[in-house]
């Protein structure tokens, strides 16, 4: 089991009025799982991301990630969990715009404590992994959409966290570069990488394993993903 | 995040901007380089005054006969076994030079000068600073066979022999109530107050110095009022004086003629003035210093918001809130530093240019050079906490928002 919340809620308290923004939520994902999050915005599957990405704290219950109860965890121990357990995936792809893609890639390790030899011998291992051995040392302003995903991607997966969390990975690009980055996760799941994906997009879902739908802060629907599209064609 | 990595990523944030950075340094710049002009200005101009000093000798105090006394009698004057006394049995003396001096006219056959001739001994020019333009000293055995030399001063060999040089071997008459005694200059010194003299020209007393052995021979009324002694240091120099004139008193069974003086209390003062005065003008330019801290934090402060976004990446990734304040006050500090090196500079080149213009040797200690990186690495610090820390606390959702 990688992720298992159990009555979670989350209430922001804004002064004059509380806004549920999860109610209730029981979830387990299981380790090699690749889950689609859908929802509407203001479903609270965004909250449920900040929440899975220990960047944000639950109001009510209990998140256990990796065997670890993260709820109890202070700033400092959730930084060294999304440092060692998390890789993210942003939809604006947040690159630092001064570093090359090799200094991109670097950064998690840097905060991990790793030597310079160490962690460009694996920035460049997951560079190449990506497709990207020949733009390491491009700044991301020179490098296109499609490319700077596939940055984020390898950054994402240099620590070997426990899962991958992307935020509407594809959100920024176009047809052809999203089919590439959807490959991408595909073939990291197919090698036993754990994600969770939240999507709005119904063809992007269409690539995962398990479809949860979210609804005011609820879950309406977790299901397996039926006519599931694999590398370019649909399967049964 | 180690302190290297942090140090390098810094530098290189400061060069991304390079004109912003340089223009929040130039506070910095300003104020450091300030401070170091005003200091090494102030410190050499001290040393400038106590070399002047120096030439009347360090550490040395002087013990005389009172004059105002009336009822001095002949056995209260110093002998030279005195001398040997007080050096004798007071153990933080150097040495002891006693001194008997009159007025007297110096002549040769064709010119006079007006001039104190003094009886002293070869360890004068190691109280006061003799420098010889020609010929030598008076050494021991002018002493011990009372030869009838003298060394005469510049003013005065100008006077009488047109320079220093053709005075060496010359005979001088010493005209003393009307006694001549023949004198052989052996030497010719510096005068030392060189200045004065040429301000008074030919009226200003010349200077001589004979062997006190022949004081008998020279002058009328030959009395030893007067020593010179050379401490180790002038750290109790008062104990040590009233121990001398306690034992003055008692070889000569008398009180209360005899008086001590330091001749450099003047001088204590006058470095007190000058370290003060330094002080104050030092103290205005630093304030010039924390307007530049000022800059410093207002641009950090810019650039926290600035990089709102970056700041939330990198939380995401993993950086712990001390990670981000390392960032940033390393950012600050490295502004800061760089600043006072380029200031520092500055400041020592002003202080040349400057120290030149108004004949003033420059004089930069190292200590000014680590108070300068102390004060700009200080102000980098403090000045740079506020921000680092604002940066430290943003909340890793918001700041990855932040558009």
């Amino acid at each position: 089991m990688i992720i298992r919340v159990e009555n979670l809620r989350k209430v922001y308290d804004t002064g004059a009025i509380q806004v549920e923004a999860l109610k209730d939520i029981n979830l387990a994902i299981e380790k090699n799982e690749y889950v689609a999050v859908m929802g509407a915005s203001g479903s609270g599957k965004s909250t449920l991301m900040n929440i899975f990405g220990c960047l944000d704290r639950l109001t009510e219950g209990k998140y256990i990630l990796d065997d670890v109860d993260v709820s109890t965890l202070n700033t400092n121990e959730l930084a060294i969990i999304r440092n060692k357990k998390i890789g993210f995936v942003f939809q604006a792809f947040n690159l630092l715009p001064r570093l090359s893609a090799l200094g991109n890639v670097e950064l998690p390790m840097v905060y991990a404590g790793m030597q310079k030899g160490d962690r460009q011998k694996k920035a460049k291992a997951a560079l190449e992994k990506v497709g990207l051995g020949d733009r390491m040392h491009h700044k991301p302003n020179e490098l296109s959409g499609g490319q700077k995903q596939r940055v984020a991607i390898a950054r994402a997966l240099v620590n070997d966290p426990a899962i991958i969390l992307a935020d509407e990975p594809t959100g920024n690009l176009d047809t052809k570069s999203s089919e590439e980055i959807m490959n991408i996760f595909e073939g990291l799941n197919n090698e036993g990488v754990t994600i969770v994906m939240v999507t709005h997009e119904q063809d992007i879902a269409l690539h995962t394993k398990r479809a949860v739908i979210f609804r005011d802060g609820e879950i309406i629907s977790d299901k397996q993903v039926e006519n599931r599209i694999v590398r370019g064609g649909i399967t049964a | 995040m180690n302190l290297t990595e942090s140090f390098m990523s810094a530098l290189q944030s400061v060069r991304a901007n390079k004109m912003r950075s340089f223009l929040t340094m130039l506070g910095i710049i300003i104020g450091i380089s300030s401070v170091i002009t005003i200091v090494a200005i102030g410190q050499g101009g001290k040393q400038a005054i106590v070399g002047e000093f120096d030439d009347l000798g360090t550490n040395v105090i002087n013990i005389n006969v009172k004059s105002t006394e009336n009822n001095i009698e002949d056995r209260d004057y110093f002998t030279l076994e005195d001398a040997d006394l007080v050096k004798e049995k007071i153990s933080e003396v150097t040495t002891v030079v006693p001194a008997s001096g009159s007025m007297c006219y110096l002549k040769t056959e064709k010119d006079s000068k007006f001039a104190e001739i003094d009886g002293v001994t070869q360890d004068f020019n190691k109280l006061m600073k003799v420098d010889m333009l020609a010929g030598r000293f008076l050494n021991e055995g002018d002493i011990m066979s009372s030869r009838n030399v003298v060394v005469i001063d510049e003013i005065t060999a100008k006077k009488l022999f047109n320079s220093p040089e053709k005075a060496i071997g010359e005979t001088v008459k010493a005209a003393v109530n009307g006694d001549n005694t023949n004198l052989t200059v052996i030497g010719v010194s510096e005068s030392s107050s060189g200045s004065m003299a040429a301000m008074f020209g030919d009226n200003y007393p010349g200077v001589g110095y004979f062997p006190i052995t022949i004081s008998e021979r020279v002058l009328p009324d030959a009395k030893i009022t007067f020593f010179s002694i050379m401490l180790e240091n002038m750290d109790n120099s008062k104990e040590v004086a009233t121990k001398i004139v306690y034992l003055l008193e008692q070889a000569h069974r008398n009180k209360g003629k005899y008086a001590a003086e330091e001749g450099f209390k003047e001088l204590d003062m006058l470095n007190n003035v000058l370290n003060i005065l330094t002080a104050v003008i030092g103290a205005i330019a630093g304030i010039s210093l924390i307007v530049g801290g000022i800059g410093v934090m207002n641009i950090m402060l810019v650039s926290v918001t600035e990089r709102t976004r970056e700041i939330g990446i990198r939380k995401a990734l993993g950086a712990k809130n001390k990670d981000i304040m390392l960032q940033f006050l390393t950012e600050s500090l490295i502004l800061c530093l760089i600043g006072g090196i380029i200031g520092m500079t500055t400041g020592i080149l002003l202080g040349l240019v400057v120290g030149k213009a108004i004949n003033i040797p420059l004089s930069v200690s190292p200590g000014v050079i680590l108070i300068a990186f102390g004060f700009s690495s200080a102000v980098g610090i403090f000045f740079g906490l506020y921000p680092a820390n604002k940066a430290a606390k943003l909340d890793p959702i918001e700041a990855l928002r932040y558009e």
